[in-house]
C-alpha cells in the first residue's frame, strides 16, 4: 500500500476535552465582546484613526542606522526575497530570530514590531485554522482524526506549512523596522532613488505620506461636526448614505486642494523635483554589512534545501 | 484584505512585482509631468478613506475603493493605488513587503477596468451615474476579491480553502462598498460633476 501514513485516533475524552475548552474560550470572548459593547454607550465617539510615523526613532544610533540607506535597502529588500524562499519549519524559525536580533539591534521598541504582527494577525489566523483541514492528502502524512470529525482529518502536513507561512511572514514584518525606519523617511527614500527608482515616484510617495497626516485631520473634523449633528454609525441605510456623502466630500475637498498645493509648490520654485542637499557616501564598512546580510540569507536557503528539518 | 509576506511562493512574488513595475510605469507615461503632485494629494484623500471602519452588526469593515479610485483617476489609478498599498505596508504592515506587487495588481487592476467601465455607462443623468458608480464600486470589489482567491488558489492547492474562505468573506463588503459607492458618486455628480470627466480634466 502506498498510503502507508500514520493516522493518529485522538480518543473521545481528550477530544471532549479539547472541545470543551474551545467552546469556553469562546463563550467567554463573546461574553467579553458583549460587555465591551455594552460598557461603551458612546460608540460613535471619534475613532482610532491614527496614523503611526515610520521614523520617529530614525535618530538613535546603532548598527542599522549608521547603515547608507541605498546599501541597506539594496541587500535587506532581497534578504527578504530568500526568506520568503524557505519552505522548512526550523530554518523559517532561525529566519524569525535573526529578525528579532535585528530589532533589537536597531534600538527600536519591541512595542513597533508587535504592532505589525497584531496588523496581520487575522489574515494569518485564518491560514492556521483552515490550511491542516483543507490540505489534499499525501502518501504517506500523517492525520489526526478527531472523533465525530471523520470527514475532516487534520492534516499535520497542512499546520506545518500553515506555520511556516506565519513565521515567514513575521519574520519579513519585523525586518521592516530596521530596514525602513532607521532612517528619516526623506533619506530612505533618497536610498530607493539611487537604486533605480524613478523619482517621480519617490516624490509622489513624500507628498502622499504628507497630507495623508493633512487629510486625517480633515477626517477627523469632518467626523466632529457629523457627530454634533447626532450622527452615530450603524449598520442600516442612513449611515451608508451619510458615509456616501462623507466620502464624496472628502474627495472633492481633496481634489480642490490640489490646485492650491501645486500652485503653492510652483511658487516656491518646484520644477518637478525635489532638491537635495546631503548625498550619502557608500563607504566600505556599508558593502560590508550589506554583504553580510545576503550571505546570511544565501546560508538560510542553502541549508533550507540541504538540511530540510520539520518541511511539510 | 492584502496578502501578508510568506503566503505567496517566491515565482508569483516576482512574477507579480515585475507585471506591476510595468503597470506603474505606464500609468507614469499615461500622466503629465504636472499632475503628478495633483495624483499624489488626492492618493492620500484615498488612503485616509480606507482607513474608517463602517459598523457592520458586532465587527467592522472598511472600505477597498478600487472602483472610485478608478472612476475618478482614471489612467493614474493604478500609480495612485501602488503608491497608496507601499504607504500601508510601510506605516501599518496592511500587506507584506514581497507581496506588494500581488497586492498592487488585485486593486489596481479591477480599479483600470471599473473605472472605464463607469466611463463607458455612466451616461448623463443622475440616475444613470449613480448607477453606475454602485456597479463601479461593487465590481471594483468583487474583482479584487477574485483576484486574491486566484492568487491564493495559483500559490498551491492547499490554500483551496482559504481562497474559498477570503471570497465568502468580502461577500458583505461588497454589498457595503456598492452601496457606497452610488452615494458618493451620486454626491460628487451633484456637486462638482467634472470631477467624473477624466478625460478631460
Amino acid at each position: 500500500m502506498d498510503r502507508s501514513g500514520t493516522i493518529i485516533h485522538v480518543s473521545s475524552t481528550f477530544a471532549a476535552g479539547l472541545l470543551f475548552l474551545a467552546i469556553f474560550l469562546s463563550g467567554l470572548s463573546i461574553v467579553l465582546l458583549v460587555r465591551k459593547w455594552h460598557r461603551e454607550p458612546d460608540r460613535g465617539a471619534a475613532p482610532d484613526w491614527s496614523i503611526p510615523t515610520i521614523d520617529a526613532y530614525a535618530d538613535t544610533p546603532s548598527f542599522f542606522h549608521n547603515w547608507d540607506p541605498a546599501v541597506k535597502i539594496g541587500s535587506l529588500f532581497p534578504y527578504c526575497f530568500l526568506v520568503v524562499s524557505l519552505k522548512s519549519l526550523f530554518w523559517c524559525a532561525v529566519a524569525l530570530i535573526v529578525s528579532l536580533l535585528a530589532l533589537f539591534f536597531s534600538n527600536i521598541p519591541w512595542q513597533r514590531g508587535l504592532r505589525r504582527l497584531t496588523a496581520m494577525s487575522g489574515f494569518l489566523l485564518m491560514f492556521l485554522l483552515i490550511v491542516p483541514f483543507t490540505s489534499p492528502a499525501k502518501p504517506g502524512e500523517t492525520l489526526i482524526l478527531l472523533p465525530m470529525l471523520d470527514s475532516l482529518p487534520f492534516h499535520l502536513n497542512g499546520f506545518y506549512l500553515a506555520l511556516t507561512i506565519v513565521i515567514k511572514a513575521f519574520a519579513i514584518a519585523l525586518m521592516m523596522e530596521p530596514m525602513l525606519g532607521t532612517s528619516s523617511l526623506p533619506i530612505t527614500l533618497q536610498g530607493l532613488v539611487r537604486l533605480g527608482v524613478p523619482s517621480a515616484i519617490i516624490q509622489m510617495i513624500l507628498l502622499t505620506h504628507r497630507y495623508i497626516f493633512v487629510f486625517q485631520q480633515e477626517i477627523i473634523r469632518m467626523y466632529r461636526s457629523m457627530r454634533v449633528r447626532g450622527f452615530t454609525a450603524r449598520t442600516d441605510f442612513t449611515t451608508m448614505k451619510t458615509m456616501g456623502n462623507f466620502f464624496g466630500m472628502l474627495f472633492i475637498s481633496s481634489f480642490d486642494r490640489t490646485q492650491k498645493v501645486y500652485e503653492a509648490m510652483l511658487c516656491r520654485g518646484y520644477q518637478g523635483s525635489f532638491p537635495t542637499f546631503s548625498l550619502p557616501q557608500t563607504r566600505r564598512e556599508d558593502l560590508a554589512k550589506g554583504g553580510l546580510w545576503i550571505m546570511i540569507g544565501i546560508l538560510l536557503l542553502v541549508f533550507d534545501r540541504t538540511l530540510p528539518v520539520l518541511a511539510p | 484584505m492584502h496578502i501578508s509576506d510568506g503566503v505567496l511562493p517566491t515565482t508569483i512574488s516576482l512574477a507579480t512585482y515585475a507585471l506591476t513595475l510595468a503597470g506603474t510605469a505606464l500609468s507614469l507615461k499615461f500622466v503629465r509631468p504636472e499632475e503628478l503632485p495633483k495624483i499624489a494629494v488626492v492618493t492620500s484623500a484615498f488612503f485616509v478613506a480606507s482607513l474608517i471602519h463602517l459598523p457592520l452588526g458586532p465587527t467592522s469593515v472598511h472600505l477597498l475603493l478600487p472602483g472610485i479610485v478608478g472612476a475618478l483617476l482614471g489612467p493614474a489609478a493604478f500609480l495612485s493605488i501602488f503608491i497608496g498599498l507601499f504607504l500601508q505596508s510601510l506605516l501599518f504592515q496592511f500587506g507584506g513587503l514581497t507581496a506588494l506587487g500581488a497586492n498592487a495588481l488585485m486593486m489596481g487592476v479591477p480599479a483600470l477596468v471599473c473605472g472605464l467601465l463607469f466611463q463607458l455607462i455612466r451616461g448623463s443623468s443622475l440616475l444613470s451615474n449613480t448607477i453606475a458608480g454602485a456597479l463601479a464600486g461593487g465590481l471594483g470589489t468583487f474583482f479584487s476579491a477574485s483576484l486574491l482567491a486566484g492568487f491564493l488558489f495559483t500559490s498551491g492547492e492547499n490554500f483551496l480553502g482559504v481562497a474559498k474562505l477570503a471570497l465568502a468573506a468580502h461577500i458583505p463588503v461588497i454589498i457595503i462598498e456598492t452601496a457606497i459607492s452610488a452615494f458618493t458618486i451620486s454626491f460628487i455628480y451633484r456637486v462638482k460633476p467634472e470631477l467624473l470627466m477624466w478625460k478631460q480634466r
